[in-house]
């Protein structure tokens, strides 16, 4: 009985709608054809994953591979973006790089939403409570005023300064630098859903405050977390990009969006723009493809636009019908 | 009276969170490897030598202890030295922070020139190329990174078109200075009466302003858009369009209410900007305040970086007492 509470009569709202008639891939579809925008998201990130997983096979060069004979070629045939101050391709090193650039942004986000979801779980979870848990809660919270209190930037710098230069460094500090994000949105979620009759039932029923959390709390208070996760992978793009751009993150002859924005630096100034401009277009894509899917998850995950869709999606296939 | 309680109240919040703050950042920046006694003295430095400069630096000492001597420099105003510039931080951010400012007060100025009436338009028609517009602008700004979109401004306006001169610095090595009054080089120019240097200021702010007014547009296009909607819906809208007001009054009401949460926005992107116009500011060797503080992290030089950590907290709490009293003459329920 202490089990079944969840999708029962006290269900929130967010569980109501996934168990409603509008849940699905079929609404996922129409909502694609109604909203191009969403779908173009969709098909910008398949591409660039795709793209970089086939890399080896679709790039015409090798994408570490200087060239000093054909340093600086325009683009044109057979490089297509041109040639960097070493002679490397461009195209090739543009379509290798997000595999160093997707996999730090997905790694950290993800790191973060797990550290910082379960941190603030068990802060909102406990901190109604009396004694040592409303202690622990406040000072995570504190922990977290002070994590934020600091410039982002230059605290992303100081992690990767402090751990050394490397990969794992710079998805250390993304995760860091995220992780106040997760614990606020989800603390937020429990302290409301912590006054759900559900949850009171549970307690009553003797459910253990591990089992509450983790079978009542966690997953009516996922939605949002998700379309955070979806919009944070961009900014995460940005900043290992932005880090590398310094010289703080990924090192030169890596194919990396950033280091290669930040080597052709100085070629700009001389009026050889592609070294700098395509690598930053493809940044600039790629992240506006997950704005466009955040924002789709957005909808998809708040239960009243989600009717709103719901009801409009209805209307227009009516009024198909009544033409047809 | 009521409000100086209030922020009376606010202030004894904040002195443990400084301390927080400051005791933080000074452990993980000791935790950055290298030893300022070596970088300083160089390759070839005797042992003799490098212990000395340690015990005179304070370094032999206990983490705690180095600590405590810091904190209680900090209360008397001494934020120590950087051996890079060799000159008191105080007096190296005298210099940077104006800059920072200058930069970031005029880019989110174009920022909210740009993003309440788009966001307004925005929220006002339900349809059409504003409505359009003001709904992709925040996502399409938000994936630009700003130290690309910066080339791209430069590679145009400086390259192609040498419209605005070299981007490097606040002015050109010809010009003189005008004596510092103020820090800002617009108006220190002005009231000096140094139009050369005014006009010459000017052309080197046109484009990290931009880069960084562009880009900034976009949180608060969306906040204005998504209050000025809720507005619009809310009832006292309703009740003044049934009575027949025009929908210009309407809206401009509307407006009044919606504010307060601009306002909010503005002052958060404030605070993010201080540092996180470190990028422009490199790309435009601008002299500005986060780049002191990256250089600072970048060469284990921790007094800039813990000076600037320390202004910038300063400064986004003298921020949100501003906000706290723009709310109080804008919101009449705060009164």
């Amino acid at each position: 009985m202490a089990e079944a509470p969840a999708k029962g009569d006290g269900a929130p709202p967010g569980s109501s709608a996934t168990a409603g008639g509008s849940g699905g891939i079929a609404f996922f579809l129409a909502l694609l054809r109604a909203r191009p925008a969403y779908a173009l998201g969709y098909v910008i990130v398949a591409t660039v994953v795709v793209l970089a997983v086939l890399a080896p096979w679709v790039a015409p060069y090798n994408p570490v591979q200087a060239s000093p004979v054909d340093f600086l070629k325009p683009p044109g045939w057979p490089h297509v973006m041109g040639t960097d101050a070493t002679g490397m391709d461009i195209f090739s090193r543009v379509i290798y790089a997000p595999r160093i650039d997707l996999a730090i942004a997905l790694a950290g986000t993800l790191i973060s939403a797990v550290v910082g979801s379960a941190l603030g779980a068990a802060a909102g979870y406990y901190e109604a409570q009396r004694g040592i848990g409303t202690f622990a809660a406040g000072f995570v919270m504190r922990a977290a005023d002070v994590l934020q209190a600091f410039p982002v930037f230059v605290f992303a710098i100081a992690v990767v300064a402090v751990l050394g230069q490397s990969l794992q460094s710079v998805v250390i500090a993304v995760a860091f630098v995220n992780t106040p994000i997760y614990l606020r949105l989800m603390r937020g979620q429990v302290l409301s859903i912590r006054r759900m009759r559900y949850v009171e039932a549970a307690y009553i029923a003797g459910v253990s405050d591990f089992g509450i959390i983790r079978r009542h709390v966690i997953p009516n208070a996922m939605a949002p977390v998700l379309a955070q996760l979806s919009v944070n992978i961009g900014w995460a793009i940005l900043l290992t990009a932005a880090l590398s751009f310094i010289g703080a993150g990924v090192e030169a002859p890596t194919p990396e969006w950033g280091s290669m924005i930040a080597m052709g630096f100085q070629s700009i100034i001389t009026g050889h723009w592609w070294p700098s401009i395509f690598p930053g277009l493809a940044l600039a894509v790629t992240v506006f493809g997950f704005a466009l899917i955040g924002s789709s998850v957005e909808v998809l995950a708040d239960p009243a636009r989600r009717r709103a869709l719901a009801g409009e999606l209805e209307a227009r296939r009516r009024a198909r019908l009544a033409t047809a | 009276m009521q409000l100086l309680a209030y922020l009376g109240r606010r202030l004894l919040f904040v002195a443990p969170q400084l301390v927080g703050i400051l005791l933080v950042s000074f452990f993980l920046l000791k935790l950055i490897p290298g030893d300022p006694a070596v970088m300083m003295l160089g390759p070839f430095a005797t042992d003799d030598g490098l212990a000395r400069l340690r015990a005179e630096l304070g370094l032999d000492r206990s983490l705690l202890e180095q600590f405590l001597i810091y904190l209680g420099n900090v209360l008397q105003g001494d934020l120590g030295t950087s051996w890079q510039t060799t000159l008191p931080v105080t007096t190296d951010l005298a210099q940077r922070f104006p800059a920072t400012l200058e930069l970031v007060t005029l880019a989110l100025l174009l920022a909210l020139a740009i993003g309440v009436p788009l966001g307004v338009a925005g929220a006002r028609y339900k349809k059409g190329l504003l409505r359009t517009t003001a709904d992709y602008y925040g996502l399409f700004a938000g994936a630009l990174p700003d130290f690309w979109f910066g080339l791209v401004l430069i590679f145009l306006f400086y390259t192609t078109w040498a419209l605005v001169p070299a981007p490097l610095g606040r002015l050109d090595f010809v010009i003189l200075p005008p004596p510092e009054i103020t820090g800002s080089l617009l108006i220190d120019s002005t009231l000096a009466g140094n139009w050369q240097a005014l006009r010459n200021a000017a052309g080197h702010l046109v484009l990290p302003v931009l880069t960084l007014g562009l880009i900034n547009a976009g949180p608060i296009l969306k906040m204005t858009q998504s209050t000025m909607e809720r507005m619009l819906e809310s009832d006292f809208s309703r009740y003044a369009e049934m009575c027949g007001l025009p929908e210009r009054v309407v809206a401009r009401k509307a407006l009044r209410n919606a504010l307060p949460s601009v306002v909010t926005i503005v002052s958060v992107l404030y605070g993010f900007l201080i540092g996180g116009a470190v990028l422009v500011e490199i790309v435009f060797s601008w002299g500005g305040a986060g780049q002191y503080a990256v250089g600072g992290v970048l060469n284990a030089d921790l007094n800039p970086v813990m000076g600037f950590v320390l202004y910038s907290a300063i400064l986004s709490l003298v921020i949100y007492l501003i906000v706290d009293l723009i709310y109080f003459a804008i919101d009449p329920r705060t009164r």
